[in-house]
């Protein structure tokens, strides 16, 4: 599995907020800072991070649900942040996206069947059979009875609406899938059983994911590669096991620690982090992570750090790991 | 949603289902409503006499067996008049709601989807339209335009159209923010598919509350404009034509006026029953999901 | 590790919760039974729809009147028992000897209310203290709770406050009276990851400090690793399985533990083969006679599709029963439970 499926560069997103009691001031919330980093084919990349970070914001982004403010998206070189109408309609078949509330997820009012019917007619792909054949092989895909397709959603369960909520994302045969916390809402059994269904629709489809999640088990579990998020940024990237296990950004760090794991002998290194999540309204000058870092020194205050490769296909954003001398100079 | 929800919901639908009033209301409403709308459409041949029929000799009898309903000032049939009038008030009042439905349905969704500018533009309109009273409202079409059926509707529908955009703008801005809207714009559906397919049925339901709250409304503005003598002119029987010569000789033969009134009672009444149980019926804290 | 004594502050004995669903009323917790010591930590750990949030407003005395009723067992509180008790007796104990904290805390603290005058309420609702003796405590316990600047954000707003704050705000309010047992109701699901190491720590710490019993209710078993002392794990109504936390995890018990610890996807091992447990809980409505979970379970014998299997001790393991034909009590008749 070679090439690049998509490549993301310098994504950057604000929001402006009302405050105050009558929604006087203004204030500008940061969401997405110059955030980079490219998928391959059939590749499963993971965005993590708490809330606030920013991760949501970037999947949406890439599939134009929300428009970016700067920044170049491009899926198999094509441009999508540019595309006008007939160009996106096209893209937005390749790329696709499940999301977190199987509650809120399908509209009441239309039958399973509707439901994953209605993208095949509106992009004119095939007639009133073919469609019908497709809306059973992708229920039986993932594993739902054929007789679901006349039944309305509040007919199933959590799981179950999942389950067709994944369904419609590859009705349009997509290669690329933003995966929105899709099992966080859900119980741990049934996690499980979604887990293993992704995994066996990426290995079958061959679908690159980017997995968007705050469960850094999870994202262990599922992803090949992964990038940190904190206050819009991207902190650090790297391969799934050495990201978890040696974390180089202290903000990793606090992370994995703080992540629980069900084993009582590693009850101890926890809660180490102190401070909370600062606001995405005025994120601290310099390095946003500096007030909660208990390695911060005096040019974190200042300076955001530039980011810097660490090894073959690791890469960090931190003044413990200065860039080089001649590429750093640019601090975004 | 946690399963201990979902038992406190079950509690609530055993509630409802206990509670067989509720139902037993808007069955009855709905059958009293049925009984005038169908008295009203058959009115040509349900009517013993020709509502228009004067007849100098009988003016202002009691009821009889030819006229159970007595007669008016001129020898008319009261019955035929409210049988007759009952037409009247219904063609008003359903088109103006349905008028009203569309119109401000349409805005109101629009509103609240594209939002915006556009959005406090539109609401500002119904703002000002909602500033008139109903009577004023039809005072001032009636003296401009002309005391006819049309302007009539017309009058009723203008303010019926702020209170069906606000129910229908509700319902939109919360509806637009569930996954699967989202969920249609990535799949690439146009915004009129999403508002006409995802959004418009999941609002409906409490614009049908509405409706049929707002049918009672325009009944009685119907009513109270022909009281003051806007309506349709006579010698066309409707019934707050009727209560307004009825009024006269309210103390000698109230039957001129009673018989109209309780015509508009009930079918005011049946629209209430229904709405009330239509609503409960629709209140999503009640069902299913 | 604070020493115990040897009275439990706490004893369930018991304990049946049963909700009417269109006319029939069914067990949502089916004879429950543990003791709490002062001092431990139990965590009920199972997924939605268990029944563990429930026993926790049961024992409290908070299940919804409307369709729901404690049908049978005793809640002893220092041998008291809060079943018997009215509704009057009950809320001089509520927030004074019991205290519960949720999971939202949005909406369990009063949104128009100061925090520091919602902290003094129950102090001035349970104690004489007058109402600057009042704040003046809720004031130390807003920095007890580690709420910076406590002073100055006494009289903020709990919308002026992030979630893992208004979670310390309701942890104050919960041990304002020094109560002795402390019911958690998933108290740090809706937090952060880092913020939720952050309120453990704190509980950990007033556990420590205060002397104080606690139930902690969640469905995620990292979070039991780290907090619990005891475990009591609960399916569809009933502990399947209760034993000290370092037991639970080294040698799981129950299959539905057992099959729940190999779905479960960890960050601090290699992605292995995700074992999801087949099928589905069985509705409150419809559940099989016998054990309830042997639709599901790989282990499963005649007996277990026909009768229930009581709690009984696990032979060879120290303190650690489960409620299992095949692993527990096995052969040698079984205490009832």
């Amino acid at each position: 599995m070679t090439g690049t499926l998509l490549e993301v560069e310098r994504l950057s997103k604000t929001f402006q907020v009302r405050r105050g009691f009558l929604g006087g001031a203004t204030g500008t919330v940061h969401a997405l800072s110059n955030v980079s980093f490219s998928v391959g084919v059939g590749e499963t990349f993971g965005l993590v991070g708490e809330s606030g970070c920013g991760k949501s914001t970037a999947g949406r982004s890439i599939l134009r649900l929300v428009e970016p403010d700067a920044g170049r998206v491009r899926f198999k070189g094509e441009d999508v942040l540019t595309a006008r109408a007939a160009q996106l309609r096209r893209l937005r078949r390749e790329m696709q996206i499940v999301f977190q509330d199987p509650y809120s997820s399908l509209n009441p009012r239309r039958t399973i069947g509707q439901t994953l019917a209605e993208p095949m007619a509106v992009h004119g792909l095939g007639g009133a059979g073919e469609i019908a054949e497709t809306v059973r092989a992708v229920l039986a895909e993932v594993g739902m009875p054929s007789d679901a397709a006349a039944k309305y959603p509040h007919e199933f369960s959590g799981g179950q609406r999942q389950r067709i909520g994944i369904a419609r994302a590859l009705v349009l045969q997509p290669e690329l899938i933003v995966a929105d916390e899709p099992v966080s809402a859900l119980d741990v059994s049934i996690q499980a059983q979604i887990l293993v269904l992704l995994r066996g629709l990426q290995e079958h489809r061959k679908l690159s994911f980017i997995f968007i999640s705050h469960d850094l088990g999870v994202v262990r579990h599922f992803c090949r590669r992964v990038a940190v998020m904190y206050l819009g940024r991207i902190v650090e990237t790297g391969p799934v096991p050495a990201i978890f296990d040696e974390p180089l950004h202290p903000y990793t760090q606090a992370l994995r620690s703080a992540s629980p794991v069900p084993d009582p002998k590693a009850r101890v290194a926890m809660a180490k982090l102190e401070g909370e999540v600062a606001s995405a309204l005025a994120p601290p000058a310099g390095c946003h992570f500096h007030p909660r870092c208990p390695h911060a020194m005096e040019i974190c205050k200042r300076v955001y750090p530039a980011w810097t490769h660490v090894g073959k296909d690791r890469g960090v954003a931190c003044h413990l790991f200065p860039a080089p001398a001649a590429a750093s100079a640019l601090t975004p | 949603m946690s399963a201990t929800a979902t038992l406190l919901e079950r509690g609530a639908w055993s509630r409802l289902g206990a509670n067989i009033l509720r139902h037993k209301m808007a069955s009855l409403g709905a059958g009293l409503v049925i009984l005038v709308a169908l008295s009203a459409v058959f009115a040509p041949w349900l009517s013993p006499h020709d509502p228009l029929e004067q007849d100098v000799l009988l003016r202002l009898a009691a009821p009889s067996a030819d006229f159970p309903l007595g007669n008016d000032d001129f020898g008319r049939d009261i019955l035929s008049r409210i049988l007759w009038g009952g037409r009247v008030s219904l063609v008003v009042g359903t088109s103006a709601v349905l008028l009203a439905i569309v119109i401000g349905g349409a805005l109101g969704m629009l509103a609240g989807y594209i939002g915006g500018i556009f959005d406090r533009v539109v609401m500002a309109a119904m703002d000002v339209l909602l500033s008139f009273p109903a009577l004023v409202m039809g005072l001032l079409v009636v003296a401009m335009l002309g005391p006819t059926v049309g302007n009539l509707i017309l009058a009723i529908t203008l303010t019926a159209i702020a209170p069906f955009a606000r129910i229908a703008r509700a319902p939109t801005l919360i509806v637009k923010e569930r996954d699967f809207v989202e969920a249609g714009r990535a799949l690439g559906f146009s915004n009129l598919r999403i508002m006409a397919v995802h959004i418009l049925p999941n609002i409906i339901d409490e614009i049908l509350v509405m409706a049929s709250l707002w049918l009672a409304t325009a009944i009685r503005t119907e009513a109270s404009l022909s009281f003051i003598g806007l309506g349709v002119r006579p010698p066309t029987a409707t019934w707050g034509g009727m209560i307004r010569e009825g009024f006269e000789n309210i103390l000698d033969s109230p039957w001129l006026a009673i018989f109209p009134s309780l015509a508009i009672l009930v079918i005011m009444l049946g629209l209430n029953m229904l709405g009330d149980g239509l609503r409960d019926a629709t209140d999503p804290r009640l069902r299913h999901e | 590790m604070s020493e115990r004594s040897t009275e439990p502050v706490l004893v369930v004995e018991n304990l049946t919760t049963e909700f009417r669903i269109g006319g029939t009323w069914y067990p949502a917790v089916r004879r429950v039974g543990f003791t709490l010591g002062r001092n431990e930590t139990l965590a009920l750990v199972g997924e939605s729809g268990c029944g563990k949030s429930i026993t926790a407003l049961s024992i409290i005395g908070l299940v919804p009147k409307a369709n729901g009723r404690v049908a049978a067992g005793r809640v002893l509180l220092a041998g008291r028992d809060l079943l018997s008790l009215d509704e009057r007796e009950m809320e001089k104990i509520r927030g004074n000897r019991i205290s519960m904290i949720f999971q939202e805390p949005m909406t369990s603290l009063n949104p128009v209310l100061p925090v520091g005058f919602q902290v003094a309420e129950a102090l001035r609702y349970h104690t004489d203290l007058s109402p600057k003796a009042a704040r003046a405590r809720a004031l130390a316990l807003l920095e007890h709770v580690k709420i910076p600047s406590a002073a100055r954000r006494f009289n903020d707003y709990p919308h002026q406050f992030s979630g893992g704050m208004r979670q310390r705000v309701m942890i104050a309010v919960a041990l304002a009276c020094g109560p002795e047992v402390l019911l958690a109701d998933e108290p740090t699901t809706a937090l952060d990851v880092t913020i939720q190491a952050q309120v453990l720590a704190l509980l950990a710490e007033l556990k420590a400090s205060d002397g104080m019993a606690m139930i902690f209710i969640t469905h995620n078993l990292g979070v039991v690793a780290s907090i619990a002392d005891r475990v009591a794990v609960m399916y569809a109504g009933d502990i399947v399985e209760l034993a000290p936390v370092d037991e639970l995890f080294a040698h799981p018990t129950h299959p539905y533990t057992e099959a729940l610890l190999r779905s479960i996807p960890r960050v601090d091992r290699d992605a292995f083969d995700l074992k999801p447990i087949p099928g589905q809980v069985p509705p409150i409505t419809a559940m099989p006679a016998g054990c309830r979970y042997a639709d599901r379970c790989p282990l499963r014998i005649e007996r277990c599709s026909v009768e229930v299997p009581p709690l009984a001790p696990v032979p060879g393991l120290r303190g650690h029963q489960a409620r299992c034909w095949v692993r527990a009590g096995a052969g040698a008749g079984a205490e009832a439970a």
